[in-house]
C-alpha cells in the first residue's frame, strides 16, 4: 500500500510540475495550441488534487510523519500559494491579460519551493 | 505495520532535487511536445510544429543530461554502481532507450519544422512520427517513475 500512495503521490507532482513546464512555454513566447492548454489545466487539477491527498495520506499513514511536521505544514501552505497563483495564471492567460508572465513564474517558484521541501524534509 | 519513514544522508538531496527537477522538466516539456504536435496535425501552425522541434532541442535532451548525470552521482554516493539492483537498471534501461528514440524524434521534429516552414504547415507524417516516439519515451518514464518509487528488487 505505502508503495503505491508514493508512486501515485510522486506521478501527482510530476503532473504538476508538467503543468508549470508547459506555462513557462507559453510564458516565453510559444504557441502550443488550445488543446495543450486544455491538457495543461486537466494535470494542474488532478496533479494538485493528487498531491495535496495523498501527501496527507503519506503523513498519516507513515511512522515517523506527523501532519503538523514543519516541512509538511510548510508544503500544504506552499500548496495553497501555488493552487492560487496556478488559478490566477489560467484566468489571467485565458483573458488575454498582463498579468500573466509574472503570476506563472510565482507559481513556478511555489512548485520549485514544493520540491525542495519533500527532498531536504527540513525538521524531519 | 506501517512503514518507517526513510531517512536518507543530507548530501544526497542535492543530487536527488537536480535528478527530480530533470526528470520532471523532461516529462513537462515531452507532454507539451505529443499535444502541441498532436493538434498541429488537426490545423496547427509553422509556429506549433517549430515549438515541437525547440522543446526537443532546448529543453528535453538537456533535461534528459540532468536526469542521466545525476543518475549517476545518486548511483555512485549510494554505492549501487558496482552491482545495481533490479529498479536501477529498470531507470537505465528506461533512460538509455529513450534517449535513442528522443534523438530520432528531434531529428524528425526538425526536418517537420524545415518542412513546414516552406510548403507544409502542419508538418506531415514526421510529426505523427514524432507524436509516436514521444508518446512512447512517456510510457516508459510512467514505468521509470514506479520502478524509482517502489523499488522493486
Amino acid at each position: 500500500m505505502y508503495d503505491w500512495l508514493l508512486f501515485l503521490h510522486v506521478l501527482a507532482a510530476f503532473m504538476v510540475a508538467a503543468t508549470a513546464v508547459m506555462y513557462t512555454a507559453v510564458a516565453l513566447g510559444a504557441s502550443p495550441g488550445g488543446p495543450a492548454i486544455r491538457v495543461s489545466d486537466a494535470l494542474w487539477n488532478v496533479g494538485g488534487l493528487g498531491t495535496l491527498i495523498l501527501g496527507i495520506w503519506l503523513a498519516l499513514y507513515v511512522d515517523g510523519y506527523e501532519i503538523w511536521d514543519g516541512w509538511i505544514l510548510g508544503a500544504i501552505a506552499v500548496w495553497v500559494i501555488a493552487t492560487g497563483t496556478g488559478e490566477r495564471a489560467r484566468t489571467e492567460l485565458a483573458e488575454g491579460k498582463g498579468g500573466f508572465t509574472a503570476v506563472h513564474w510565482v507559481r513556478t517558484v511555489a512548485v520549485l519551493g514544493l520540491l525542495v521541501l519533500m527532498v531536504w524534509k527540513p525538521g524531519a | 505495520m506501517m512503514p518507517l519513514a526513510a531517512i536518507r544522508p543530507d548530501d544526497w538531496n542535492l543530487p536527488l532535487f537536480l535528478h527530480l527537477a530533470g526528470a520532471m522538466t523532461l516529462v513537462g516539456v515531452l507532454l507539451l511536445v505529443a499535444v502541441s504536435l498532436a493538434g498541429a496535425g488537426r490545423g496547427g501552425s509553422v509556429a506549433t510544429v517549430r515549438l515541437g522541434f525547440r522543446g526537443l532541442f532546448f529543453a528535453a535532451l538537456p533535461a534528459w543530461i540532468l536526469l542521466r548525470v545525476t543518475a549517476e552521482w545518486l548511483a555512485d554516493k549510494e554505492n549501487l554502481d558496482e552491482d545495481p539492483p533490479g529498479w536501477i537498471d529498470i531507470g537505465y534501461m528506461t533512460s538509455d532507450t529513450t534517449f535513442l528514440l528522443l534523438i530520432a524524434a528531434t531529428v524528425c521534429a526538425g526536418v517537420a519544422a524545415r518542412r513546414a516552414a516552406r510548403d507544409r504547415p502542419r508538418g506531415g507524417g514526421l510529426n505523427t512520427a514524432v507524436v509516436v516516439l514521444v508518446a512512447i519515451s512517456l510510457i516508459a518514464y510512467v514505468v521509470a517513475i514506479w520502478a524509482m518509487t517502489t523499488k522493486p528488487s
